[in-house]
């Protein structure tokens, strides 16, 4: 096993209470890297593409990359992955943190688990002691006071992921927080661990990480560290206002989904900016384990009706539990942010399905009487209101639960669900940035923004500025952008980095971490490799091509405000040309030629 | 007149959200710009434009909402009653 790597696997089986360490597969690890790429070539050499994703048969893996817990650049990162039971795609979640790199301080570099517990359970970690123990007094518990329990009976350096009463009681977009405010938030990955019973795992390390070349890791992490510290994005501009100040540039570029998606622009942007938060509620920024960039916000919320303190809202929050649902108020939006991450919830799903069941109320097909409150867009209490209640599983609650989709379809509306392939889209209206049109629709976990940024060169012009109102060439954009993010959330490293440093910094730090000697096209070819392994697992699973979609809203109401008022999202022009960038056939399935070329076949 | 919008670190630099500028002929956004530095006094262009002239990797200056990039950069020209937004780097996800 190359150095880069612990070269072991804990594997947990719930249902008999074992833990055991079996070798990490090294011919694989060299082909998928690590992190999502590796645990997903666990996962789908292990379970059946077609199971159950609550039952004992799905698997749930916890995966670092060859490059969690070094430095350089953000190094800390790492992927739960398993079949998704809001999807059912495969569901990779990114976190970072401090509890990844601890993780491999143990010395591991990934745990399966596998089963489920007869009654609740934890995972305790000791460098290389694991151990299942009880974890009744824990069940019911919030993240942070599970985080604090467990320090406070294990170890009081133990680093620790955990569900909240979400995972619990069976919200599908259920997270998995760690330190307390990191979250693996999408596609519902907490749901699974609850359903195995498995309320936490805590981990103290005390290793280390060895590289292969240390000289030439010293160089890579030299020459990434100065390429961060001297972008205006990741030197200055993330740290000073985080993702939030995003609100204010995609408003004005009329791509804030309001109201359910209704229209682009909204008129309270400015109340939820990131230069609102910074001027009201930000107490610091702070970063994750080995990170430079520092984007976390710290936040105390001191306002007449809402007490707290806690980490966000990031931009996604604030557009999500803001603009998604009309809200302008900053307090109620902070405030339903906490209460998403102490009861463990994806904020996007929480706020984009609270938006979508405004919609329903506002055409009468939710009754006041029905959700227990008026649920008028801009309706701040209600939000907060409900946030508890689909935490806890009471009242319409348990409805806000099941995420936007099986809600709209529960009316007979499956078309007011802002979704592709059962997951809500993010803080980008696709008919104002026609490529992020392009990778909701393709992503391999439905409608997700960080498996290909294409924001990046799209609004912010980075690496270069393209025309976001047009078609033409995203395909090919989007086909590099989602190979290298793949790539980069397999290393283990933050998304964020790629603002900064690029495949050429990507290369030299997986070559002297792990003693290899791979080009820039080989990198590229994993995370070629490690998208088309994601994309048979769905398409085994029976999500097939004709879901490579968008919500009629989005295809065929033209935004009716803002500087891209009448345009759509014209996917039908880009899908074609992008399954052919892809090397799969005209319906969206990868040839054999193209999997023999990526060793898949 | 011309309408001028300042976001992030411009505007915590500046302590300011907005500025009124009289609008003359010729104006483009560099002249624009040039003015409003004399006006402020704090120094701020620095935050959206390298020593070379060129906007920053991630630096968003709004004409009407059309990003510069796909006009004119710099020289895109301005007419009275346009209304500019300025976005030094910043990103998110």
């Amino acid at each position: 096993m190359s150095k880069g790597y612990k070269g072991k696997v804990l594997r947990v089986d719930l249902s008999s209470g074992t833990c055991k360490t079996e070798a990490l597969n090294a011919e694989w690890a060299k082909s998928y890297l690590g992190g999502r790429g590796l645990a997903s070539k666990y996962l789908t050499e292990e379970i059946s593409p077609d199971v159950d994703p609550m039952s004992p048969k799905n698997k749930l893996i916890m995966a670092t990359g060859p490059l969690t817990g070094t430095y350089g650049a953000a190094n800390g990162r790492y992927m739960v992955v398993t079949k998704s039971p809001l999807t059912g795609t495969i569901a990779s979640s990114n976190s970072g943190g401090y509890f990844p790199s601890e993780l491999r301080y143990a010395g591991f570099d990934m745990i399966i688990f596998e089963g489920k517990a007869a009654r609740p359970v934890y995972l305790q970690i000791h460098n290389d002691r694991a151990e299942l123990v009880g974890a009744i007094h824990l069940w019911g518990k919030s993240t942070n006071e599970t985080e604090d329990a467990i320090r406070n009976e294990f170890h009081g350096d133990a680093k620790v992921a955990c569900i909240g009463p979400a995972g619990e009681n069976g919200v599908f977009y259920a997270n998995i927080m760690n330190d307390k405010h990191r979250a693996a938030g999408r596609s519902g990955v907490g749901m699974v661990m609850g359903s195995k019973n498995l309320k936490a795992v805590a981990v103290r390390g005390t290793g280390g990480v060895r590289v292969a070349d240390p000289k030439a890791y010293r160089d890579a992490a030299l020459e990434s560290y100065g390429l961060l510290k001297e972008n205006p994005v990741t030197g200055e501009g993330l740290g000073a206002l985080g993702t939030a100040v995003l609100v204010n540039v995609i408003n004005q570029s009329g791509a804030l989904p309001t109201r359910n998606a209704q229209t682009g622009t909204f008129e309270g942007a400015e109340k939820i900016s990131g230069e609102t938060l910074a001027a009201t509620y930000l107490k610091r920024n702070k970063s994750c384990m080995g990170c430079i960039i520092g984007c976390g916000r710290v936040t105390k919320l001191s306002d007449a009706k809402y007490s707290g303190d806690g980490e966000g809202p990031e931009y996604e929050s604030l557009w999500a539990l803001g603009a998604a649902c009309g809200v302008s108020d900053l307090a109620a939006i902070t405030k339903a942010n906490y209460i998403c991450n102490e009861y463990g919830m994806d904020t996007i799903t929480a706020g984009s399905t609270v938006g979508c069941a405004m919609e329903l109320y506002q055409r009468g097909l939710i009754s006041e009487k029905e959700a227990g409150m008026p649920l008028e867009f801009g309706n701040g209490e209600a939000l907060v209101k409900l946030m508890e209640l689909t935490g806890k599983g009471e009242g319409f609650g348990k409805k806000i639960a099941l995420g936007s989709y099986r809600l709209a379809e529960s009316y007979g509306m499956p078309e007011l669900s802002m979704t592709s392939k059962k997951l809500e889209f993010p803080a980008y209206d696709p008919r104002g940035i026609q490529g992020m049109g392009l990778e909701y629709a393709t992503s391999n976990r439905g409608a997700c923004h960080v498996r290909g940024y294409l924001i990046s060169p799209e609004i912010l012009g980075i690496p270069e500025k393209l025309d976001p109102h047009v078609t033409e060439g995203k395909a090919t954009w989007l086909k590099i952008f989602q190979d290298f993010t793949a790539v980069v959330d397999s290393a283990g490293v933050c998304l964020f980095t790629t603002f900064g440093i690029g495949v050429p910094q990507f290369v030299k730090f997986c070559n002297a971490a792990n003693g290899t000697s791979l080009s820039d096209e080989d990198l590229l070819a994993a995370g070629d490799r490690i998208y088309n392994l994601e994309r048979m697992f769905n398409l085994k699973a029976g999500i097939d091509p004709s879901q490579d979609t968008l919500p009629k809203r989005i295809l065929e109401e033209p935004l009716p405000d803002g500087p891209v008022k009448g345009d759509v999202c014209r996917l039908s022009q880009m899908l074609p040309e992008y399954y052919k960038e892809r090397g799969w056939s005209a319906k969206g399935v990868p040839t054999e030629a193209k999997l023999q070329s990526l060793g898949l076949a | 007149m011309l309408q001028l919008q300042f976001f992030g670190l411009i505007r915590l630099l500046l302590k300011r959200e907005a500025l009124e500028l009289a609008w003359t002929e010729g104006d483009t956004v560099q002249r624009v710009l040039d003015r409003v530095q004399v006006q402020v006094a704090v120094p701020f262009i620095q935050k959206l434009i390298d020593d070379q002239g060129t906007p920053h990797p991630g630096t968003i200056i709004l004409v009407n909402r059309r990003n510069i990039l796909h006009l004119q950069g710099l020289q895109t020209p301005l007419a009275d009653g346009d209304t500019l937004a300025f976005f030094p780097p910043g990103a998110g996800g």
